[in-house]
Formats: C-alpha cells, structure tokens, sequence
C-alpha cells in the first residue's frame, strides 16, 4: 500500500506540471493543509472549521475519523474536497471500492466536473474494473466533445498504471476527435515512454519543452529507464537544432543518470554562457557531485568559474580536480582561488587543498616551504595536522628518509594508513598489514597492498616493499621488475606479484614482458586465483599480435577450465569477437 | 536405457582417442580429452546412457546459443530431438564430450539426465500438448544478401552468427544462374523485389551507399540482359517462388515479405516508379497483379505515389508515412497442438508468449489482405494487422516475419549495429532460429 501512494505521488511529480486539478487527491493531507490555509479561509466559516478538522484528523493518522469528517464535508455540499478526500483516504486504506457508491450518487449530479471525473477514472482503473472506467470515460468525452480533459485524464490515468498500449487508444481517438494533439503532447511523451518507443517519447518531450521549458525534470524521470541500445535516438532527438535548452538540460542529467556524464557535459559546455546557461551549469554541478562524476564536475565548475569568475567556485573545482586525481588542474585552481582572499582565509580555505595537490605532484619542497610559511599564522601545533601530507609528498618525492621525518613532530597511531605504507616500503609486513587493514574507505592500492598482504604470511619482504615504493614514485619499470623478483620472497604469494608485474608490463605496453610473465601466471600457478586472469590476458596479447588461434585456445581455456570465474562472461565475449571477426 | 540410440556406438570414443593421441586437437580440447579418456576408456556405456537436455525456459542462460550448439550437433551427424512446448522448447542431445564442451564454451545451460528421467519425460509428453520432434540433418542455409554487406545489416545473418550455425551468402548471380535446390532454406531479409530500392531514393539518393548499391544492381541486370533494376529483381523473386514451389523453405524479414508478394504477383506488370524504371507505373497495375502467383497476400493496393515511401497497403504500421504512422505494440504468439499441428508448433517455441514489436520497412500485415490458408503464427490484440505467419506454396513452405530487428525496436539508418551478446534471451530472436531449425525435423506422418 505504502509503495502505491509512493507511486502515486512519484507520477504526481511527472504530470503534476499540469495537472493541478488532480493534485489535491494526491499530494497528501499536510499539502491540502496549506492550501487551505493559503486560500485565507474565515475561522468564523463553519465549513472551514470542518475541513481544518478532518485535515488535522488526515495528517494525524486518524482515518476513521478522517473519512467521517470527508462523508460530512461531502454531505456540507463542499462535494470536490470530500470526494478527494475520501480518495485518498481511501487509497490509504486500500479500500478504493467504497467510493464507488459516492460516485454512483454524486456523478449524475455534477457529470461535467473534471476533478470528480478524474477521480472516478483513477478509482475505477485502480480497481481493475477497466470496462466500466471506460464507458466512465465515453460518458464524460460525449459531454464534452471538444474538450481535452476527458482524454488526458483518462490517458494519466492509464499511464500510471502501465496501460500504455490502452493510453495509446485513448490519444489515438483524441486526435481524431479534437484535430491535434498539442494540448496532449505531456501524455503522448508519457504514453511512447510506456511503449519503449522512446525516439519518440524524446521528439514529443521536446515539443513540450518548447512550449514549457519546465518540463526537463519530468523528461528525465520519463526517459531514465530506457535501455542503452535506445539511448542514442533520445541523444538524437534531444540535440536536434532548434531544440530548447531545456532539451540540453535534460539530456545532461539523463546523461548522469546512465553513467556517461562526460557526454552531459560535452551538450551542456557548448552553451555560450548566460545567467539562464550558468544556472544549468551549477544545477548540472550538483548532479555530477553527487553522482561522484569528479573530471565532468570539475569541468563544468572550470566553466562556471570562467564565466563567472569566483573564489567558492574555484576552490571546489579544485577539490574536484583532486578527486579527479588531477592534481595540475588543482593546484593552478586552488592558486586561482586564492588571489581574492585575505590571508586567513588563504590559510583556512586553500591551504589544504594546495598542499595536497603538492603533495600529490611529489613536490614536497614546495609543500615544505608552504607549511613552513604558515607557521607564524597557525603555530608549530597548527601545521601538525599537514604531517600526513607533507610525508605523502615525500614519499611521492621517493624520499623516505624525510617522510618518516615530516612524521616525526606527529607521531601517528601505528593503523595509521601513512605508517602502514612506510612500513610496507621498509618491508616489514606484518606491521603494515596491521596498519593498512583499518583503512577508512581504501583505494585500489590500498587493496592491492592488503590483497598480497592477506595471502602471505613471510613477515619480512624488502624486495616486495621497494616494488610498492618503487609504484608510489611513479617509476612502473622497476616496480614491475621488482615484482617479479619479489616472488622468491614471498612463495605463498608468488602468482600475486607476477601478476601484480604483468599488470603493470601490460599497462606499460611492453607486450612482450606482459606476454612472459601471464604466461608463467597461467602455466606456473594453473590453480592460483589469478590463473583465469593470465588466460585472458595472455589470450589478448595473443591476438594482439595476430595469433587469433591460440588467443582463442586461450579463451576456451578458460572458459572450461575456469567455469565458475567471474571472468567467464568476458571470455565468452571475447571468443565470439573473435569468431565474428570483430572488435571487442 | 535407450540401447537403440545411434549414439551407443563407440566411435566417438575411439575418435576421440585417437585424435588426442595423434595431439590432433587444439590445445583447449587436449586437455578436456585428456582428463576425459579415462572416463571413455573405462565407462563408456554408462556415458552414453546419459543425455543432456538443454531447458529453453526461463532457466536457459542463452537462448540464442542454444540453437547454435543444437545445430553443431547436427552438423557433426549427432541426432537430437526438439521437445515442443516442453519446458519452453527444449532441446534432447546425446552426452557427448564435444555437445559438451559447445555447450560450456557458449554459456548454454544443460542437464544431464539418466534414462529415467528421460523415460518420466516422454511420458510427460505423450500426456499432454506436447512432442518430441526428432532432428536429423542440419539443413543447408543460404541468406540472399549483398556481398559486402556486414553480419549487423540483417537480423538473420546477426543470430546466425551469434549462435555459430553456418550460412552461405547468396546474391542475384546465384539465385539467378545456380542451382537452388542445393539449399534446404533461403533467408530473405529487407531487399526490395519490386527494384525500387524500398522507395529510399526519396531520402538518400545523393548518399554514396545508394548510388553504389544502385549501380551494382543496375550492372547486374545488365549482365544478364535484363533492362533495369525491377526486371532483375522480379526475376529474382520469381526464382525463389519456384524454390519454394519445389520444396524449399523459405523465411523472409521485413521489406523482403512485402515486396516479394508483389513482385510475384506483378512479374508481367509495371509497378515501379519512374525513379526506378524511367516509366510510369502501369495504371491499371493493381487489376493487373496476379494473386494466384504469391504466397500469402490477395487483393492488396499498390502506392502509386512517388513520394510515399510505401509499396502497399499490406504493411499495417507504414513506418516510412508520418501520416499513417501506426505506434508500436506487443505481439502474442499462438499456441498449436504439438502433435497435430507440428509445423506451427516448432515455430513458436518460446520461453515468452507477449513480445514487444519492432518497427521495418515492412512491419505487419494486414488481416484483410492475407490469403485464407495462411497460418498466422502471432498477432497483436485488437488491432487489424499480424506479425507472423506461415504457409505451404507447392512443395515448400514460407514463414514471414514483421519488422526488422527484435532487439532494435525503431531501427534508423545508420543506428549501431545490435549486440546480441547484451540480449542473449531474446525472444524476438528466437523466432528467427526456430525458422532455422525447424527444417531438420523429420517430418512424422500427421495424427489426422
């Protein structure tokens, strides 16, 4: 029951744009509240002191009494309320069918009121009683030839409740019947998205914006679900030349919302910029930061503040520069952002990010002098929280020695994640494991550490730790060479390290010591968890070099060998590019 | 235990053997033998007791694959059987090392099942509407489609290729000048048979992929003397109507069922445009068209307007006609009796009845032009046209299929090819690959 009156009110955010008429059933007794109270009504009326009553008896929770005092406001001669009332109250209870004899009483009396007839439409359709919602509807659109309000009630109403093929008849019979659709265009959008027809949903969404730039929120709700082979006929419709901006809007969050906000951006960026466009932008913003889209929010943030040039912008786009992992782009923000400010602000607001962008660039003396600078401001007790990250820029710097001395002044718990990779870099194990396991939302090296850590159980590994110093200073070469060196060190983990080398071999593209090194994976760990991984691995640098035969022995290696690996569908992918003779 | 099962015999054993011994194999079938053999060698009557049954229910984690490893099997001379309306169409093969390893590599979900079971089954299916239908011989398919044209241009050569089951591509020279009874089954998908290229000169006729189709059709009908385009295509269609008057299956898709109906019944007739021809349509065309000739369609009227990209009233959605422009829908199979009605049965096997519709240069079929012995296979409710129908023509048989892509519901020029590895269950599709099946079945004397 819940779900439905969630539903109700989900769809309620869709066609409410113009369906005021309908609202009052469903948007709840603390929304009729208000209106009430907004319409100024006397205390002294009795009426309203009724209506006030029941509301606060629906609000409450009350229903009984609630559907009382309705059957008294309907029986007062307040007959839309009490009726919409008793609708919702009603459909609370999920007891639709007690309305129909307040239908079958006061519809003869009041045949051409809309709000009436819309809610015996949807208490009919909820019902199931199909049949008689429509002859319901051929009584009230022979009332009313010409007059849209039956057929886009009706149509809502089918909508919501997934009928779109029978919506399809209803607007079918309304074009021929009024001429055109252009007061139904909502429902015509609506009803193709029913259908999967969304091309068309899109064109017809577009052709509302126009009229209605609004509607871009119910355009999104509309065509979010559409599969992804769909997607480009909407991407089409929605760029079409002469479209309204809402349609760009639109699409952008739609864009979000499948997961390629790139593409959003790329429609929205090409806007020349003016309030209405910066506007979008920063609504866009808001979207790509919760939907954790940090290169497009960054972007679109380096828009907004070029266009209009401002401190917060710019220092939240170089937050967003950072978790974008581009610390370039962050640290020439955070500098840009700073230039207003006075310095406390400077200390306080761009400090931070400066320095770990710094920090992440290895450029630990720079970040030195920086710390060292803000001594005077913040005190030798101030500038002890940047311990972490001057020694994150030493390490980056590739110089422990001065790492574990930026630690010094600040000695940290040993969970520590800065004293879990020192520990790691020094080869002690045991300690950094330790350390690393307590890590608050690891990264994918942090996992990487503790994926080797977890399976090994030698406590001392100095090769293992100047491979993983070796990868925090950027140098892939020698990480991977000692890597590959590290699996003597570390026996229980050795298809690990070789795999962890021919990772970093592949994203090196050294095909030839990737190839050598998945190949020892696969033949001198065939039982390792990474074996799989080296098949498919090895398969592609098979076919990379134009062995398709043995890249597809390979794959079939897996694939029956390996059945219940995660890598299986990929492979079945992978083997029928290669039987189709095309790209993956 | 099925003692009289061909596949009782110890060959494959003994091929298989052999084959690892001479390392004959690649590398992945070495070592699935090699941990095989001494299964073979030591219990080889209990291996080939067992079946696999391969469910085409909602259990089935590839559908379309299914068919594929159900052909192999017929390819490799391994009988099988296609059990209608169990268990959404499911599949019986023998437990074979290769059906096997097929299965696995595909992804194709299977059972092994003892021959209780599969006694417990064949009871269950002579109980109710239900048949085993066995499969003897993989039929030889060809698919009429330009040389060059990619797998993607065609829903049929897309499945095909997905599920792995061999097709050989057939053009104009070889409808024409070859032997077409060396194929069991011809598939035709959106080739204009009027000549008249689907009316698309109105759209594309500067686009570098129209001149050169049209003049690669216009060369080929001058290499066999004919004068344009329409004459070559009209003897196409008349070359594949005798195929099928001869025994040939037929299948056609999209703007190939249309336009095929009216080339047959026009083959004396003008009914291309001027575009096409250089010469008006004959006037009196549509009470010149001899139905008697085609397949399926009577009665139905030609488009004489250029300008309207529609060849007839037979289609009932006119995708191409923004004015006649019919929405999209969902089409219901038909159930048949299994056991009386075999033919139709095969064709609908699926593991949905309600699927969604899809647009094509042809998508439907109107009900009020369709002969009166024509089988209609699927149709959406409440509405005046069909999607899928079926009927016999001489010796043969013929199915259409509405509309142009089951995955690609409004599919434009141009638009990205379909990856059926993303739609793997598609019911849509798999009426395409039970048209392709259906003629290994070994045909069983009717119970009427």
């Amino acid at each position: 029951m819940a779900r439905g009156i969630a539903r109700r009110l989900l769809l309620s955010a869709v066609v409410a744009t113009s369906a005021a008429a309908a609202l009052p059933a469903w948007t709840g007794a603390r929304g009729a509240l208000q209106a009430l109270q907004a319409q100024q009504v006397q205390r002294d009326d009795p009426l309203a002191a009724l209506m006030s009553k029941v509301l606060e008896a629906e609000s409450s929770g009350r229903n009984r009494e609630a559907i009382d005092g309705w059957r008294k406001v309907l029986a007062a001669g307040a007959v839309v309320p009490g009726v919409l009332g008793l609708e919702r109250m009603f459909s609370i209870l999920a007891q639709e069918d007690s309305l129909l004899p307040v239908f079958d009483s006061i519809m003869p009396r009041f045949p051409r009121e809309a709000q009436l007839r819309s809610a015996q439409l949807r208490t009919l359709v909820t019902l199931g009683r199909h049949d008689e919602a429509a002859r319901a509807f051929g009584e009230w659109r022979d009332l009313q030839p010409t007059d849209v309000a039956p057929y886009r009630d009706y149509a809502r109403v089918l909508l919501f409740h997934n009928r779109a093929a029978a919506a399809d008849t209803v607007l079918r019979q309304a074009t021929a019947a009024l001429g055109n659709t252009r007061a139904l265009v909502l429902e015509i959008a609506q009803m193709r998205a029913g259908l999967g027809q969304w091309a068309l949903s899109a064109e017809s969404w577009r052709e509302a914006m126009a009229e209605e730039p609004y509607y871009e929120s119910a355009t999104v709700f509309s065509l979010q679900p559409a599969p992804a082979t769909a997607r480009d006929g909407i991407r089409t419709e929605l760029r079409k030349t002469g479209a309204p901006i809402g349609a760009a809007q639109a699409l952008a969050f739609l864009e979000i919302a499948w997961g390629s906000a790139r593409l959003g951006w790329q429609g929205l960026a090409v806007l020349a910029p003016s309030d209405t466009v910066i506007f979008i932008w920063k609504q866009f913003a808001d979207e790509a930061e919760r939907a954790k889209a940090w290169p497009t929010l960054r972007d679109a943030l380096v828009a907004i503040h070029k266009a209009r040039p401002d401190a917060a912008t710019a220092l939240r786009a170089a937050e967003a520069a950072l978790k974008a992992d581009d610390a370039v782009t962050a640290l020439a923000l955070a500098r840009e952002g700073a230039a207003p400010l006075d310095a406390t602000r400077r200390l306080a607001e761009v400090l931070p990010t400066e320095l770990e962008a710094l920090a992440r660039l290895g450029r630990a003396r720079e970040a030195e002098q920086l710390v060292r600078e803000a001594v005077p401001a913040l005190g030798e007790e101030g500038v002890r929280r940047f311990s972490r990250t001057l020694a994150w820029a030493w390490i980056r710097a590739g110089d422990i020695a001065k790492a574990r001395l930026a630690l010094a002044d600040a000695p940290l718990a040993v969970e520590d994640a800065v004293s879990g990779w020192l520990a790691l870099f020094d080869g002690d194990l045991v300690a950094a494991k330790a350390a690393l396991r307590t890590t608050e939302a690891p990264g994918q090296d942090v996992v990487t550490a503790l994926s080797l850590l977890n399976r090994t159980t030698v406590a001392r590994a100095p090769v293992v730790g100047s491979a993983f110093l070796a990868l925090a200073r950027g140098d892939s070469a020698t990480a991977a060479r000692r890597f590959e060196e590290s699996a003597r060190e570390v026996n229980d983990a050795a298809s690990l390290v070789v795999t962890l080398a021919a990772r970093i071999e592949t994203a090196r593209k050294a095909e030839d010591r990737a190839l050598a090194l998945w190949q020892r994976v696969a033949t001198q760990y065939a039982t390792a968890p990474e074996a799989p991984e080296a098949q498919l691995e090895w398969a592609r640098g098979l076919k990379r070099r134009g062995d398709s035969a043995g890249a597809r022995e390979h794959l079939e290696h897996l694939i029956l060998t390996y059945p219940g690996s995660a890598l299986v569908p990929q492979a079945r992918r992978e083997l029928d590019a290669l039987r189709m003779g095309t790209a993956e | 235990m099925n003692v009289d099962h061909p596949l009782m015999s110890s060959s494959p054993n003994r091929r298989a053997r052999r084959a690892i011994a001479l390392g004959a194999l690649p590398f992945g079938a070495r070592l699935l033998g090699a941990l095989l053999l001494p299964a073979l060698t030591l219990a080889p009557a209990a291996l080939a007791a067992q079946h696999l049954l391969v469910p085409m229910d909602e259990v089935q984690t590839n559908h379309l694959k299914a068919y594929g490893v159900t052909f192999s099997a017929l390819v490799d001379g391994v009988r099988s059987e296609w059990l209608i309306n169990y268990r959404g169409g499911a599949f019986l093969l023998p437990d074979v090392p290769n059906l096997r390893r097929a299965a696995a590599l595909a992804g194709v979900s299977f059972e092994a099942v003892g021959p209780d079971r599969v006694s417990q089954m064949r009871r269950e299916i002579a109980e109710g509407n239900m048949d085993a239908v066995p499969l003897e011989k993989a039929p030889r398919i060809a698919v009429y489609t330009p040389p060059d044209s990619p797998p993607w241009d065609d829903a049929v050569t897309l499945a095909l290729t997905y599920a792995g089951i061999k097709y050989e591509k057939i053009w104009d020279d070889d409808v024409l000048d070859t032997d077409l009874s060396q194929f069991d089954w011809i598939h035709l998908h959106h080739e204009d048979f009027t000549g008249q290229a689907n009316k698309l000169f109105l759209g594309f006729r500067d686009a570098p992929w129209f001149i050169q189709a049209r003049d690669r059709d216009l060369a080929m009908a001058r290499s066999h003397g004919l004068a344009d385009i329409p004459a070559l295509k009209k003897a196409v269609a008349d070359r594949l109507r005798a195929f099928v008057e001869r025994g040939g299956f037929l299948f056609a898709m999209c703007g190939a069922t249309e336009t095929l109906e009216l080339a047959v019944a026009a083959f004396n007739v003008d009914i291309a445009g001027p575009f096409a021809d250089g010469t008006p349509m004959d006037p009196d065309a549509d009470a010149k068209l001899k139905w008697d000739r085609s397949f399926a369609v009577q009665g139905a009227r030609l488009e004489f307007a250029g300008g309207v990209n529609a060849m007839s009233d037979i289609d009932g959605h006119q995708v191409n006609v923004p004015a006649r422009r019919q929405p999209l829908g969902t089409f219901t199979l038909f159930g048949f009796s299994a056991k009386f009605d075999p033919v139709a049965s095969m064709l609908v096997q699926n593991h949905r009845t309600v699927i969604a519709d899809y647009f094509g240069v042809t998508t439907s079929f109107m009900r009020k032009v369709l002969k009166p012995g024509v089988t209609v296979l699927a149709h959406e409710e409440g509405a005046p046209w069909v999607k899928y129908i079926h009927g016999s023509y001489g010796r043969g048989s013929w199915t259409y299929l509405g509309g142009h892509d089951p995955e690609d519901p409004q599919h434009n020029i141009g638009a990205p090819p379909t990856d059926l590895a993303l739609h793997p269950n598609s019911p849509g599709y798999r009426l395409i690959l039970n048209n392709v099946l259906f003629p290994a079945a070994k045909k069983k004397p009717l119970k009427t």
